[in-house]
């Protein structure tokens, strides 16, 4: 599994890399078709693509990381362009994550009261324009990178960098910088791996406590009362993808051969959208006070593990793979 | 004592054995019954500070199982990862504090349990005792949490 997909990261990042940009200008479109219709349902489904988008973009990006750390040596190979995609490719993974947390919040709140809020559709919309706009830069300069025939001038291949050329260009790049701050500081490192735990500890908390109820525990509390506690669970999961990514850019050479890690990341888009499963749901509501239906039950189990999975992976990560 | 510890053959099979069953696994579980003790427990401190005020106290009875489970799998992974650092952290004073805070949290368990048996539906106003509880929980487990990821740095 993990040879393979070295082998492949550039091929599979070529698949993926469509979705943050084709994805968003199709949620784009379903959002402003909504709001010309003045279409409920049409929201919701612009808000949910959106969700599962900023889901996708996270292998997009680590699979970019990877592709780079295994194309670096190519002949045709421009690692400024590499570099000034990778600057891109961050500032626009930054803004879909943002999208989709906003579309996830509407999504949650509509659930609850029947409607969206327009503020927060409005700054679902803004944001996915932003994030289009964004990833459409990432990606025009992600083409150049071993296309020569397109690359706009004073983007040349460098010949392998001297030290000193190198020292210069990681300051530069932001992507760069976070490495160094990560590597360097004596107390970035374990200051993130302490939010990362603590994340991590109120994430599956909660999503325990709704899990249990869909599983037949606290059968008489409606499910409406259950869901309440979905935001703690998604601060959980933000501080962790914020930590976990300072330590994916600050290290990506740890992470990107690493099997456990692409394990890892393939459980965390199933536990997502499982997550938006319990978030917009309609059955379990129904059944105030009666068991839950089978469907929803296997879900559950289907959270608590693909959950566990994740923690798993992430634990496995020094002792299978390379990481500290 | 200390230096037995280490020496045991236990000890010596989870610091030097390849395999994935010893520290990646007592690791791991160590982490899972920590995300179970910490979130449970969370999820109840949560409660008796107001989030979802119309749920019964007494669908909470789970939580104190969950604690349950999550207090005897961290003890056991718990006790085999000190033996195996047993001479370094039996002196350390992170390992030290680690240890006064995970009792110090582990104690709230048990006068919240006491109180939300007692309380019946427990729809009512929450006790102030139990609202100062609910927080020494919250942030003793936060500090136990954090001096333990601590641990891997100060104390190598």
């Amino acid at each position: 599994m993990s040879s393979l997909f070295v082998l492949n990261a550039a091929h599979l990042h070529l698949v993926l890399n469509h979705v943050p940009t084709l994805g968003t200008a199709v949620a784009l479109a379903l959002l402003l078709l909504a709001l010309i219709r003045r279409h409920e349902v049409l929201v919701h489904v612009g808000l949910e693509v959106l969700f599962v988008i900023a889901l996708v973009t996270m292998p997009v990006y680590v699979t970019g990381a990877a592709a780079y750390a295994n194309l670096r040596s190519g002949a045709e190979f421009s690692d400024i362009a590499a570099r000034m995609h990778q600057d891109a490719a961050l500032t626009g993974f930054v803004v879909t994550e943002f999208a989709g947390f906003v579309a996830w919040v509407a999504l949650w709140q509509s659930r609850r009261t029947g409607q969206a809020g327009r503020g927060l559709v409005a700054a679902a919309t803004l944001l996915s324009v932003l994030a289009l706009a964004i990833m459409g830069r990432a990606a025009t300069l992600g083409g150049e990178i071993t296309h020569p025939e397109i690359r706009a001038e004073g983007v040349a291949p460098a010949a392998a960098a001297t030290d000193g050329e190198e020292a210069d260009l990681n300051k530069q790049f932001v992507a760069s910088r976070i490495t160094e701050y990560m590597v360097n500081s004596p107390w970035a490192w374990p200051a993130a791996e302490t939010v990362h735990f603590l994340g991590l500890s109120l994430s599956i908390g909660v999503l325990l406590a709704i899990n249990l109820r869909l599983l037949g525990v606290m059968r008489q509390v409606p499910f409406g009362d259950v869901h309440r506690m979905l935001p703690w669970a998604m601060l959980g999961f933000g501080a962790n993808l914020i930590t976990g990514m300072l330590f994916f850019v600050g290290q990506p050479g740890q992470y990107v051969e690493n099997g456990p890690f692409h394990w890892k990341v393939v459980f965390l888009v199933i536990a997502g959208a499982n997550f938006l499963y319990l978030t917009v749901f309609k059955k379990a509501w129904d059944a105030d006070g009666q068991d839950s239906r089978f469907a929803d039950k296997a879900m559950a189990v289907a959270s608590l593990a693909s959950w566990l999975i994740v923690l798993y992976a992430g634990r496995m990560l020094p002792f299978l793979g390379n990481a500290f | 004592m200390l230096a037995w510890l280490e020496s045991t053959s236990a000890a010596v099979w989870l610091a030097e054995s390849p395999s994935v069953w010893a520290m990646p696994t007592v690791l791991t579980l160590h982490t899972t019954g920590m995300a179970l003790l910490v979130g449970a427990s969370w999820v109840l401190d949560m409660r008796l500070l107001g989030l979802n005020r119309t749920v019964p106290l007494s669908a909470y009875r789970w939580v104190f199982r969950a604690v349950a489970v999550g207090l005897v799998v961290n003890l056991l992974t718990g006790v085999f990862l000190f033996m195996k650092n047993a001479t370094t952290w039996g002196t350390a004073w992170p390992f030290l504090v680690k240890m006064v805070l995970v009792v110090a949290s582990a104690a709230t368990i048990l006068p919240l349990r006491k109180y939300v048996l007692n309380s019946g539906t427990g729809l009512g106003d929450i006790s102030s005792n139990a609202r100062l509880l609910a927080i020494a929980s919250i942030l003793s487990w936060s500090a136990a949490v954090t001096a333990g990821r601590l641990l891997a740095y100060l104390v190598p």
